[in-house]
């Protein structure tokens, strides 16, 4: 008798979501099956790296990360154009860090001109990641929004608490809201349902899980991840059928194992071997979990993932 | 179909009237509340004195003394503190239950010793000195434990009311899933042990005006898998309407979807669907979220 290898049933499908517009424009999701199952199913768009920028310079990061980019990195248009050309990138995330009001406290105005120069600067899809303060987050992107409409801008990260005011500026300007929840299957849920009732359509929304690093809640991030593409692919659960977005180069670059220099601790090996490593045991996890898009910091991590993306998904 | 045994759990210390009362031996309020609930048709009258640090000896004698002067109910006696716990016991004529005893080191065997004493029932909610069970195999092997203990000291499984611990299902559908597996275990694992349960933490976190559905639901889940009692509100009509046979309906939609039998939710009135959508919820089937009845 012949041996048939046992397959999963899958019922769901995860829709396709289109970032950006024109010929640069990224389409992401659209899974079938498991990320990397394709012996049981298709991944017509395989996960996509988004390479960050800070629109201020950045002053607490470890020299291996400012190295790459230290001839641009007070500079966000020259630094986004620069991931790109030299670097390839094909959607580029500016980190919004400069509005935060426990830090520098920029004004909307002021952020959101920053933010149009290094949108028209690149002809990639961009995605805008406020500082999760509902307040100015509304304010920045709603700006930014209007001032872009039609871009197709991924607006994030949007909560509970503002997606009433950051969905209605992506449904009124053509943008995408990545809908964002503090590491919990149902809250993720709770919140696709609202942004659908609030009449976002479904092909505006990226989940956000929330992104822990390793050693920092990466496991949570990647069961809450498991669970929603178990839910979406195998129990057609609608509300859960959207692609995952994950800030990846954030949150493992700012862990004291990633910023510590050699000398200061000597057994922890070589800085930039081991912040580069670190980012990428992170987002590798997270890939095999069901993330379609990446947001990572240094070009080193992102060329070894690129590689894996491509082994896992060649073939033979 | 065994009549369901409900636990009333109204006269509470956390009550802003009922609490005062207590503490100032002020009869009145916490007589009129038992008289109330026996009126209601509960099973039993849960005393809730809390932790009871100070004074707790006393207060349990009082409420219980207090309680049976109007009401030939038996008593659960709801304390952490085992002196009072001892105290109420003594005084109690009509064999009480003790709610609770749990596995923790410190304090199941000074637990069991008092039911031995006194003749009474136990509850014995599955919590160990690692917390929480995981799962329902860890369940049983606490009811194990339990059931082996009590018998060493003559306790029969008969006066064992096995609580398996609800947890909401906002926090992880797994333990709501294992709560009922465990239930449907039971009677092979320990036979003749009753069972009970803090029905309404089911539905913790949920919102407000939603949470009878949930609760209802996963009551009459719990019951086909064997539950016994509940402690519950005496005064939600609805919710006893669902265990008096009243509401055959829905209970017999409820255990059809649990048989694993197709329900064509176009065939449903609208109270059907949001119990048959809570079924799914409550089975993991869908995934939950606060819009559940909606989507």
């Amino acid at each position: 008798m012949a041996f048939d290898i046992p397959k999963i049933d899958y019922s769901g499908k995860i829709r396709e979501i289109t970032l950006g517009s024109g010929d640069k424009a990224v389409k992401v999701g659209g899974a079938s099956c498991f990320p990397f199952y394709l012996f049981e199913g298709k991944m017509p768009n395989l996960p996509k790296i988004s390479m960050e920028v800070w629109d201020y310079q950045p002053d607490d990061w470890a020299e291996a990360a400012v190295e790459p980019f230290k001839d641009v990195i007070g500079d966000p248009v020259a630094w986004a154009k620069k991931c790109v050309n030299e670097y390839g990138a094909e959607l580029i995330t500016l980190q919004l860090k400069s509005i935060d009001p426990n830090g520098l406290n920029r004004s909307a105005k002021e952020a959101a001109e920053i933010a149009v120069k290094v949108i028209d600067a690149v002809s990639v899809p961009v995605i805008l990641w406020g500082v999760a303060n509902h307040e100015k987050d509304t304010e920045v992107l709603r700006l930014i929004a209007e001032k872009c409409e039609g871009k197709r801008l991924s607006l994030g990260p949007v909560e509970e608490g503002d997606y009433k005011q950051i969905g209605a500026g992506a449904i009124a300007y053509k943008h995408l809201v990545i809908a964002s929840s503090p590491i919990d299957i149902n809250l993720a849920k709770q919140l696709n349902i609202l942004l659908g009732n609030l009449g976002v359509g479904e092909g505006q929304i990226l989940v956000d899980p929330t992104t822990g690093a390793l050693g920092y809640g990466l496991e949570y991030t990647y069961s809450v991840m498991e669970r929603d593409r178990m839910a979406a692919l195998t129990q057609e659960d609608e509300k859960l059928q959207y692609p995952i977005i994950c800030n990846v180069g954030v949150e493992t670059w700012k862990i004291k194992e990633s910023k510590l220099k050699e000398q200061e601790d000597p057994k922890l090996g070589d800085a930039k071997k081991r912040g580069i490593m670190i980012e990428c045991v992170t987002a590798m996890s997270l890939l095999m979990a069901g993330a379609d898009i990446l947001i990572m910091r240094h070009p080193e991590s992102i060329t070894l993932i690129k590689k894996m993306i491509k082994d896992l998904s060649s073939p033979e | 179909m065994a009549k369901f045994v409900r636990i009333g759990e109204n006269l509470n210390v956390m009550s802003k009237i009922l609490g005062p009362a207590m503490k100032e031996r002020n009869a009145g309020p916490i007589q009129d509340m038992a008289k109330k609930e026996t009126e209601k048709g509960v099973d039993f009258v849960d005393l809730n004195i809390g932790p009871a640090r100070k004074d707790g000896a006393a207060m349990m004698e009082w409420v219980v003394n207090t309680v049976q002067a109007v009401t030939n109910l038996p008593l659960a006696l709801d304390t952490t503190n085992l002196d009072a716990m001892e105290a109420g016991l003594k005084v109690a004529k009509n064999s009480p239950l003790i709610n609770s005893v749990t596995l923790q080191s410190d304090r199941f065997e000074a637990g069991l010793k008092l039911a031995a004493k006194y003749k009474a029932s136990v509850v014995a909610v599955l919590w160990s000195d690692t917390g929480m069970p995981r799962d329902a195999n860890e369940r049983a092997m606490h009811i194990v434990e339990f059931v082996q203990k009590a018998s060493e000291l003559g306790i029969p499984n008969e006066k064992i009311f096995i609580d398996p611990i609800v947890s909401p299902i906002s926090v992880e559908i797994n333990q709501v899933k294992a709560c009922v597996e465990c239930m449907g275990m039971l009677q092979d694992i320990a036979p003749g042990c009753k069972s009970t349960v803090g029905l309404s933490n089911i539905s913790n976190g949920a919102p407000e005006e939603l949470r009878p559905w949930l609760n209802i639901t996963y009551l009459i889940m719990l019951i086909k898998n064997g539950l016994y009692s509940a402690i519950v509100d005496s005064f939600d009509d609805r919710l006893k309407s669902f265990v008096t046979g009243e509401r055959q309906n829905i209970v017999n939609l409820v255990n059809k979807m649990l048989d694993g039998e197709k329900v064509d939710m176009n065939s449903l009135n609208d109270e059907e669907k949001k119990f048959a959508k809570s079924v799914k919820v409550l089975t993991g089937e869908t995934l939950f979220s606060n819009s559940w009845l909606e989507s």
